[in-house]
């Protein structure tokens, strides 16, 4: 049935006006970080920069002793290594027991319900037990142990959507593998994990960017360039003295780019992933 | 017997367990053991207990219960706007327009700002010097001189929400046009042949339809927006007069500023209760949808 015009034509206002919401504060930090610092202290603001200025990019990804460049690139480095032995660590655990959980439900459902339970808790609740065992045992200020922190909020959400797809996976094919005298080692390689590989990447990609994300305990447990990760530096240069927007922003915009871009290429798969993690259609 | 039932493999369940219990169990075991203490976050003389008098001083602590309330009012604008919005955009998206699978590609963007950058840009975007909202609402007359958003006790609160919501709206929006997306077109096309019109179509048919989904948004962006600490700490870190300061800001500012842990924690487990009761509300919206 046809829409009549007047509704047609604010349907596509309210369609300009949402893109201008969603557009412009991430444009305008764009922006900023290639706009020279001149012309972000004028009053009123230059809008459109007078040159384009890349000068804040080249002085955050340049290292030299002491410098912002070693302390940003260094978080970079430390963002990543803790994401990845994070979701590492998480997957190599939770692939097997989401398998179980699936397979051999019942009582051991429980498991699941205390897993999906602790990681809906605030993390206020655990920082301050891990905190006291980090000094004691000297493991502050160290991506591994940032990394083992952070499967506390990163396994729990591993094993409840992959739990959930495995449910996916029909059982007659591993039966038929069993009929074979497949033992369990074959059973999972050869049927459950090539099955199991779109949602696992999915999952993987979701857990990555949580841990990209991840500000609270990174900053509780991190002071250097050991281990701080980038939302600490972001956190600490906004809130700092520093005045030179463009190069905050610009440090924002990197920090942006992995999420964003991996976001607009794998959009499908996460929405579904999003969407699996409460609504089962 | 059901076939699923042979050998026991149990033991697969052990590496999981091991590694929940040691970053999930024992902290929260040790936070209720602190919450009847009175240790200090440096050990300068050793933790006595001190009972339930952690817990009896925290409902008279006007500042907790203060920052509960702050925690409370964040939740309730931060989650309206963002299912209103979420919603909406949602209906919009889901409309035959041109150009809407772009605008859909879009929605991915707030989402995946992470959130430290999200409160640092808006930071900057209400800067009182030199802030793009300041310059913008400056040229086109709404204001005469520029406004000190998040340094106002009336602005503050209100210009973290506006933060938040540009985020995380989107979330609500996928979850809710995934929803309107696998609604099937038949179900609308037959009851406007039996001369339903469309605002009867949309509480019979689609609303149902899509409520579950924005039932388990809802609840989950609670959870969350309860829990909120990182932007604030970002763009006001509790100020200006407490008036963002948030149970989790107010929580990390007793233990880790003021290094009163055993009280620190009382207030932690009282929170964990409070969400505990959200959890639970959540779990069983889920448990009713898989049933």
């Amino acid at each position: 049935m046809r829409k009549p015009l007047y509704v047609r034509i604010l349907q596509y206002l309210a369609m300009v006006l949402l893109v201008i919401f969603i557009i412009s504060p991430f444009l305008w930090l764009v922006i900023m970080s290639v706009s020279t610092s001149a012309d972000l202290t004028t009053k009123p603001l230059r809008w459109i920069p007078s040159q384009i200025d890349f000068s804040s990019f080249k002085e955050l990804l340049t290292m030299g002793d002491n410098s912002r460049g070693e302390l940003f690139v260094s978080a970079l480095r430390n963002s990543l290594t803790t994401a990845l032995s994070a979701v590492s660590i998480s997957l190599l655990v939770t692939v097997p027991a989401a398998w179980l959980l699936s397979r051999y439900s019942g009582k051991k459902n429980m498991i699941l319900g205390i897993a999906i339970f602790t990681f809906m808790l605030p993390p206020i609740a655990y920082c301050i037990p891990m905190y006291k065992t980090l000094v004691r045992f000297k493991l502050m200020d160290n991506s591994f142990s940032l990394a083992i922190v952070y499967c506390s909020m990163i396994l729990p959400f591993c094993v409840w959507l992959l739990k959930s797809n495995v449910d996916d996976i029909p059982f007659e094919l591993e039966e038929a593998c069993i009929i074979d005298g497949a033992g369990l080692w074959d059973r999972l390689v050869r049927i459950v994990l090539p099955l199991l590989m779109p949602a696992l990447a999915t999952v993987a990609i979701m857990a990555l960017i949580q841990a990209w994300d991840e500000y609270f305990y990174a900053m509780l447990f991190t002071s250097s360039k050991n281990a701080m990760t980038l939302p600490v530096v972001i956190a600490n240069l906004a809130s700092g003295r520093q005045s030179r927007y463009n190069l905050i922003a610009a440090a924002g915009v990197l920090a942006s780019a992995p999420p964003v871009i991996i976001g607009m290429i794998c959009q499908k798969a996460l929405i579904r992933g999003l969407v699996a993690g409460g609504v089962k259609e | 017997m059901n076939r699923k039932h042979i050998g026991n493999y149990d033991y697969l369940l052990i590496p999981m367990i091991l590694i929940m219990g040691i970053v999930i169990g024992w902290p929260l075991i040790q936070t209720v053991i602190y919450s009847f203490t009175d240790a200090q976050l440096l050990e300068i003389q050793p933790a006595q207990s001190v009972g339930l008098q952690n817990f009896a001083k925290a409902f008279q602590n006007k500042g907790f219960l203060n920052s509960l309330r702050v925690s409370g009012v964040f939740a309730f604008f931060v989650v309206f706007s963002e299912v209103l919005l979420g919603t909406s955009v949602a209906l919009l998206l889901n409309e035959p327009l041109k150009g809407v699978k772009i605008v859909r590609g879009l929605l991915i963007l707030p989402w995946a700002v992470p959130t430290i950058v999200n409160a640092m840009m808006w930071r900057l975007i209400y800067n009182p010097e030199y802030g793009a909202l300041n310059s913008l609402l400056y040229q086109w007359g709404f204001i005469e001189k520029y406004v000190s958003w998040l340094g106002s006790a009336n602005t503050a609160l209100g210009s973290i929400i506006i933060a938040d919501v540009w985020k995380n709206f989107s979330l609500v929006a996928m979850t809710v046009l995934a929803s309107l997306q696998s609604l099937p077109e038949q179900q609308i096309e037959a009851a406007k042949i039996d001369g339903a019109n469309s605002w009867q179509c949309f509480f019979t048919i689609t609303l149902p339809h899509i409520l579950p989904a924005i039932e388990v948004a809802t609840v989950m962006r609670i959870i969350e927006a309860i829990k909120v600490f990182d932007i604030i700490q970002v763009m006001t870190k509790g100020g200006p007069a407490n008036k963002t300061r948030s149970g989790s800001i107010f929580i990390y500012q007793e233990a880790f500023t003021n290094s009163r842990i055993g009280s620190g924690s009382a207030y932690a487990i009282i929170m964990v209760a409070l969400i505990s009761i959200l959890i639970i509300i959540y779990l069983k919206i889920v448990n009713r949808k898989e049933r």
